[in-house]
């Protein structure tokens, strides 16, 4: 059992949450019951805000200034719980000014309830959150009791919102000030310094465009950047992948220890954790959903749907980039870049069609089946049979390094705005051709599905595991994690 | 392999009178039990077990296939019988996977992991058994 908590929240239902418990502000607590999703990986129990259940009339007694459940809404989150496998959480604020520390009778509070929902559903996380304002700041700390034994949230994750851990705002942390990113710091301030020293950025495919990110995001001081790819460097690559030299395609290195070796040239005191594995292996998946925000670079539509799913279900912000090289006659007629923001209350990438099924079918056979299936296509065809039924060529996607970099260095300005809230992607799905006038920008409007699961299964973490949009294929060699997070 | 979701899909079957079996043998296969066939009015079997297995990456990846045990007298009769697919063996016994694709341009609806799965593929299954040439 691993003694670091993290907490991640997102809207919708974080803003739900916030009106809810400061409903009686600024002199008087309120509180609300919710539901959290989770996940426990070898270093942290992530919790995910999936539900809240909102308080009705006769739920809360009003009578009184510090909040009071009453038996009706104890007894109705319970049974719900017993529906389902989310954790129940109990929220409450404390007045405006004061700190969210839990006091005497928050202490009383949490020992009742942990038992009494513990009496409904056993073995499952409780977890007690407590939000106050703060000279204008909005701040929580939430304790967990699982397995017996109680612990503090190390750290809040949120999306598009500033939530800070009131341990960290009052204490506050050494600050790194370096001159090499003077410039940064002077265009963006010394707290966005610090809140990208504090960041970790997950990267899925160590590529050109990945590769790209990382470099980014590496000069500009995130504290941690994880790497995820599980091919070797070859020749074709030099041209692209920043950092990749011949004698590593000699050596035949993987990819991402390439980028750990560029990243600790740039900045020896990054710690990177690399990791030779696929998303959504469940080894993938534990290192993402630690992660302050991901960023997707593979050419593969299984990654993006499986990016897509987690950004949703753990409520990860996500940026996915890709690129594409057209060209006709000799001449280039298209240099194609796609950036995707995938925020958990965006739709997924079934629902935006960037997904097609038989493509992703194929993507994920064993070699064995997929050469199975090309003899039979071509079996086919020589009778004038539709091949197709068993395989369909797959288009292979030309790309040249400045594309990369130009996607890569895009998507890294995207999630530097949002690690440090300087500015948030506005894009939802940026669409832009460099060989049209003004570049052709566009940006596809995206709505989800009404039957899609990813309208259901926003924060359920590991519990909306039967709604996954995709699982790991079973033939892929198991995961391979390189390094280990700093105490 | 979202065991989970083949789980609750095969729930559902069951709650409409279906038995279906998930199973492991290399890889995951549902077994649809008892699933009635045109046979009767060839002197065939009026009903067969039938196996299909869990795609790769399930549910992003499309159902596909389908196959009986590799005696069975429906096999050369049914859509893409004498198009093996391979054979496998599984609790004991030996099937033979035909080529049926109908998520794949074989007459059913595109797949869409959002409407469909292995409770609906009985459908496809069922069509599958009512049309022996």
């Amino acid at each position: 059992m691993s003694e670091r908590v993290l907490v991640r929240l997102a809207n919708p239902e974080l803003d739900r949450l916030l009106a809810a418990a400061f409903a009686r502000y600024p002199r008087r607590e309120s509180g609300l019951l919710v539901r959290f999703g989770w996940r426990q990986t070898p270093s942290d129990l992530v919790l995910t805000l999936a539900n809240i259940e909102a308080p009705g009339d006769g739920d809360l007694d009003l009578s009184r200034p510090n909040v009071a459940f009453t038996e009706q809404y104890l007894v109705r989150t319970a049974l719900l719980a017993e529906c389902d496998s989310l954790a129940v959480g109990v929220v409450h604020s404390h007045p405006e000014g004061h700190v969210p520390r839990p006091s005497h009778i928050d202490d009383d509070m949490d020992s009742y309830l942990s038992n009494y929902f513990e009496g409904f559903v056993p073995a499952r996380p409780y977890v007690s959150l407590i939000a106050s304002r703060v000279d204008g700041r909005t701040l929580m700390s939430a304790r967990v009791k699982v397995g017996g034994r109680w612990l503090d949230t190390s750290r809040f994750l949120t999306v598009e919102s500033s939530i800070a851990n009131w341990r960290y705002a009052i204490v506050g942390k050494p600050t790194q000030p370096t001159e090499r990113v003077a410039r940064l710091r002077g265009a963006f301030g010394h707290e966005a310094v610090q809140r990208l020293r504090d960041s970790t950025v997950a990267v899925v495919g160590a590529g050109g465009t990945g590769s790209a990110v990382i470099e980014v995001l590496a000069r500009a001081g995130v504290g941690k950047i994880v790497v995820i790819d599980p091919d070797r460097l070859e020749q074709s690559n030099l041209e692209r992948v920043h950092g990749s030299r011949p004698e590593q395609v000699t050596s035949n290195d993987f990819k991402v220890n390439v980028a750990r070796e560029h990243v600790l040239t740039i900045d020896p005191t990054i710690e990177v954790i690399t990791c030779i594995g696929r998303i959504p292996q469940a080894e993938v998946v534990d290192l993402l959903v630690s992660a302050d925000i991901a960023i997707g670079c593979t050419d593969s539509q299984h990654s993006r749907l499986a990016l897509s799913d987690i950004a949703i279900r753990y409520l990860l912000p996500a940026i996915d980039c890709g690129v594409l090289l057209e060209g006709d006659a000799g001449q280039v007629t298209g240099q194609i870049i796609q950036l995707v923001r995938f925020l958990p209350s965006d739709p997924c990438a079934l629902c935006r069609n960037m997904a097609d099924p038989v493509r992703v079918t194929q993507e994920l056979m064993s070699d064995r089946e997929r050469r199975n299936r090309q003899i039979a296509a071509e079996a086919a065809a020589r009778v004038g049979a539709d091949g197709g039924q068993y395989w369909s060529q797959e288009p292979q996607l030309n790309t040249v390094g400045y594309l990369t970099t130009t996607a890569g260095g895009l998507a890294a300005g995207q999630a530097i705005g949002w690690l440090t809230g300087r500015h948030a992607p506005r894009l939802s799905r940026l669409q832009m051709n460099l060989s049209e006038p003004f570049f052709d920008v566009t940006e596809p409007t995206d709505e989800p599905r009404p039957s899609c699961a990813c309208l259901r299964n926003r924060g359920w973490a590991d519990q909306g595991g039967a709604d996954a949009l995709i699982s790991p294929a079973t033939h892929w060699p198991k995961a391979l994690v390189i390094g280990t997070s700093l105490p | 392999m979202s065991v989970e979701r083949v789980e609750r899909e095969i729930a559902r079957l069951q709650e409409g009178g279906q038995n279906a079996d998930l199973v492991f043998a290399v890889r995951w296969y549902v077994i649809y039990r008892r699933v009635p066939t045109a046979g009767a009015q060839l002197s065939l079997p009026s009903e067969a077990d039938v196996i299909v297995p869990v795609p790769e990456g399930y549910p992003a990846a499309v159902i596909d296939l389908a196959g009986l045990s590799v005696n069975s007298p429906l096999l050369p009769r049914l859509k893409g019988g004498q198009n093996s697919q391979g054979q496998v063996s599984v609790n004991g016994v030996e099937w033979q996977l035909a080529s049926y694709h109908p998520h794949n341009g074989g007459g059913g609806p595109p797949w869409d992991p959002a409407k469909h799965g292995f409770d609906t593929y009985l459908d496809q299954v069922i069509a599958w058994l009512g049309q022996l040439a």
